[in-house]
């Protein structure tokens, strides 16, 4: 079973970010670097891109907020994420910021980085060195490396080069990561990071509330494009993606689904958006929602008191 | 196409003579009005010796000719750029500028022209013509309120367009519909294969001529044992449209069929459904009906990918002459004088009679409020009153504004569509309020089943068939920008 299709998902999320940047849903300066331009979506994509990029952004301000300046980020199947520059730009300061992916796709993301000028200046401003591979950079506390998350050991070992601390509070972002892997892959990366870490938040957002029609198609088209989604049964509701964190001794977890997630983002910014694209209908949208969710769990008690509607 | 010139390149006798031969060869082809032949030549006349503007400049009238406007700008400006003496460089620049608009380009063109040759009425004739357009141009954007109405369709040139010999597609038997050409239409559309932009713009020019002499309303006689058939969105699902003409047989005089609007848009294949749809609408006129939903329309086209679809697959000029098209669409359809049909629902007034919405001038986008728009716009709701519309335009009607509707207008019930069903249907307003929804998996997503209304003139009983969706090629994701498959992933 090739892992192409998966990695191809990045390409598509890449692209559709950028679609939407472009239109003004959000600002992004450095997606351009990575991706080229498209033809337009359909609005509902945009909208709900907007939608995730905000619903997962607000955890991030919540955790920074929190863990202050010794924190810590690992963004798994991170792809052409462009958050490192952007909290850069934002004077936001971390002890550590690592990106995961396939090692093809962070080949493509280091390639990039080393033909800009902007994107290399924004990640070597000390005077620390650049570390090259074909597929893996490090600089000063900029991290991104190829590796399998199925393979623990070698995740360990990439992580250790990546400096990373256990003891930092640390962040673990996954946009439409984990539902690509087996179910006692993910159980077992969930339990390494759980007798790892001593404090910690992990932000997922997936796909759930599976189990209906609207689900079905989904799959199919999704199936259609050779992307097995070995770990759907977490994604069966909201109860199942939490319960993915709990029975892998992480303290609690919490979900929302999108439409609680989008309905909480600020009233001036859904107006501002929504007059960017003029909806025909809200059907289309809404079963989306209904249909993607944030879930996170903590591991400490720093995060215990998370809610969807994070300080601004 | 383009090939690079090779600057300060010495030619051999060999290439310069090869050049000259193709291009005498493209020559005689554009007398012919073979014009894709001639630029084939006229490009291997290029790549032999490509410092000739002449070649360049014969090039770019082949393009104006098949309506490759970019083209024949970028072929005009070359030769001016290897022949600034090429007087004729300048005329088809000009040519092209004229072509895609750009009247004001043109005119500098021609000026530069009547300068380098004073003595030339041709030119002097081209310059003072378009020097009239671009003042008129000028001085209807400073009168200008709204809506200056082009006229695409009386610009259309049929006679220049050729069908070349390597095309196989049906054609149209003296510029005429027939159920042959239809059937071969369908099975071209089927395989994928594209309609000769000959007959794609006769069938607009047609379908618009007779669209402009029908009212608004329009009134159908069905007669008592007769059958007629009235389907919702299609949304450019083709198949789905196949499939509902084989479970339902192919329109004709004994098998009538109203369309409730919302053809295209969404779905991949909206070409082959509109001129499936317009070239039944000529082959049967009086038994073949079509409503225009809110989907046809502009600023929808260029939002959910009919606009794009119609310039991948024939020209920006096609895509306008659709929106003059549409904007004749009849507004709604009322059956045996029982049954109105109409795309969207009922008004934001009690009072709206028959009569009313046969008059209304309808030549033109949907208005944002008015009866115009909550024809194409509007949806029931299941309490009584009205509402403002969830989508923002249009209104929420319930039940007892459908009964006092139909009260006044002594009428049984209301079929409209624009909302998808999971069964492809759905009865609302104790019988008075039917929507009927024909698009399957609406955007392969929503998983739904499609629908279809039929009934009989005695008893205008309204029969539900209901059907899931056929499969369809995938065509390359996103081609026109309004699949959902790419999801969230």
């Amino acid at each position: 079973m090739s892992d192409e299709p998966v990695m191809a998902t990045n390409d598509d999320a890449s692209e559709c970010k950028r679609g939407a940047v472009q239109l003004g849903y959000w600002q992004d300066n450095y997606i351009p670097y990575f991706v080229r331009q498209i033809e337009k979506r359909a609005p509902e994509i945009n909208r709900g891109y907007y939608a995730r990029v905000k619903g997962v952004e607000r955890f991030i301000k919540t955790f920074l907020k929190k863990a202050g300046s010794s924190s810590q980020i690992v963004n798994l199947g991170a792809g052409f994420d462009t958050l490192y520059w952007r909290l850069k730009d934002q004077g936001v300061y971390m002890s550590n910021y690592v990106e995961i992916d396939f090692p093809t796709v962070t080949a493509r993301k280091c390639y990039a980085i080393k033909r800009n000028k902007q994107l290399l200046e924004r990640i070597h401003e000390q005077d620390g060195e650049v570390k090259l591979s074909a597929t893996d950079l490090h600089a000063g506390n900029y991290h991104c490396i190829g590796a399998d998350l199925r393979n623990i050991s070698q995740l360990e070992m990439k992580l250790q080069q990546a400096e990373v601390s256990f003891a930092n509070p640390t962040l673990f972002i996954a946009e439409c990561v984990l539902v690509y892997i087996e179910n006692d892959c993910v159980n077992r990366l969930l339990g390494w990071i759980a007798s790892k870490f001593k404090s910690a938040l992990f932000v997922n957002y997936e796909m759930c509330n599976m189990n209906d029609t609207f689900g079905d198609v989904m799959l199919g088209n999704l199936r259609a494009r050779g992307c097995t989604l070995a770990g759907i049964s977490f994604c069966k509701n909201l109860e199942t993606q939490k319960s993915r964190f709990i029975s892998n001794n992480w303290q609690g977890a919490k979900a929302w689904d999108m439409v609680q997630i989008y309905y909480d983002l600020p009233a001036a910014e859904r107006q501002r958006i929504e007059k960017i694209e003029f909806l025909d209908e809200q059907e289309l949208l809404i079963q989306l929602f209904q249909h993607y969710c944030i879930c996170v769990g903590w591991l400490g008690t720093e995060f215990a008191d998370i809610s969807c509607n994070g300080g601004d | 196409m383009n090939s690079e010139v090779k600057e300060n390149c010495v030619m051999s006798q060999e290439n310069v003579d090869a050049g000259e031969r193709l291009k005498s060869e493209a020559n005689e082809y554009f007398k012919k009005q073979n014009y894709n032949a001639a630029i084939e030549l006229y490009s291997k006349a290029i790549e032999a010796n490509p410092t000739v503007a002449i070649y360049y400049g014969n090039r770019s009238f082949a393009y104006l000719k098949t309506e490759c406007f970019g083209y024949a700008l970028a072929d005009a400006s070359k030769a001016i750029e290897l022949d600034k003496s090429y007087v004729k460089g300048f005329y088809r620049r000009a040519a092209a500028h004229m072509s895609l608009g750009k009247f004001k380009e043109a005119l500098k063109d021609y000026e530069y022209v009547t300068k380098v040759r004073p003595n030339d009425k041709d030119a002097k004739t081209k310059y003072t013509e378009c020097n009239k357009i671009v003042k008129k141009l000028a001085f209807e954007k400073a009168i200008s309120v709204e809506d200056t109405k082009k006229n695409i369709a009386s610009t259309i040139n049929l006679d220049a367009m050729t069908i070349e010999n390597e095309y196989t597609g049906p054609e149209l038997e003296d510029g005429k519909v027939t159920l042959q050409f239809m059937k071969e239409l369908m099975e071209l559309y089927k395989n994928q294969g594209k309609l000769h932009r000959k007959y794609a713009y006769k069938i607009l020019l047609d379908v618009k001529a007779y669209f402009m002499k029908q009212p608004s309303l329009i009134d159908v006689e069905i007669g008592s044992e007769n059958k007629f058939t009235v389907c919702g969105d299609i949304h450019g699902q083709f198949y789905d449209l196949m499939n509902i003409f084989s479970l339902n047989g192919l329109p004709s005089e004994t098998n009538p069929y109203l369309f409730n609007g919302d053809f295209v848009d969404r779905g991949s294949f909206s070409v082959e459904c509109i001129f499936t749809l317009f070239g039944f609408k000529l082959l049967f006129p009086d038994y073949f009906f079509m409503s225009r939903g809110n989907h046809e329309s502009a600023t929808m086209n260029q939002m959910y990918g009919f606009d794009g679809e119609v310039k991948a697959k024939y020209t920006a000029q096609m895509a306008e002459l659709f929106t003059e098209v549409y904007n004749w669409l009849p507004l709604a359809h009322c059956l045996n004088k029982r049954v109105l049909v109409m795309h969207g629902g009922l008004f934001t007034r009690d009072d709206v009679t028959l009569g009313e919405i046969g008059k209304i001038d309808r030549n033109r986008q949907p208005p944002e409020d008015g009866p115009m728009c909550e024809l194409l716009w509007s949806d029931p709701q299941p309490q009584n009153g009205r509402a403002p519309s969830k989508r923002g335009v249009g209104c929420q009607f319930g039940p007892d504004v459908t009964k006092k509707f139909l009260e006044l207008n002594k009428l049984d019930y209301i079929i409209r569509s624009h909302e998808v069903k999971n069964n492809g249907y759905e009865v609302a307003h104790d019988g008075k309020c039917i929507t009927v929804f024909s698009a399957p998996n609406y955007c392969d997503t929503m998983g739904n089943q499609g629908a279809f209304i039929t009934l009989k003139g005695k008893d205008m009983e309204p029969k539900f068939t209901t059907y899931e969706a056929v499969a369809h090629p995938n065509v390359k994701p996103m081609a026109y920008a309004h699949s959902l498959l790419s999801l969230m992933c």
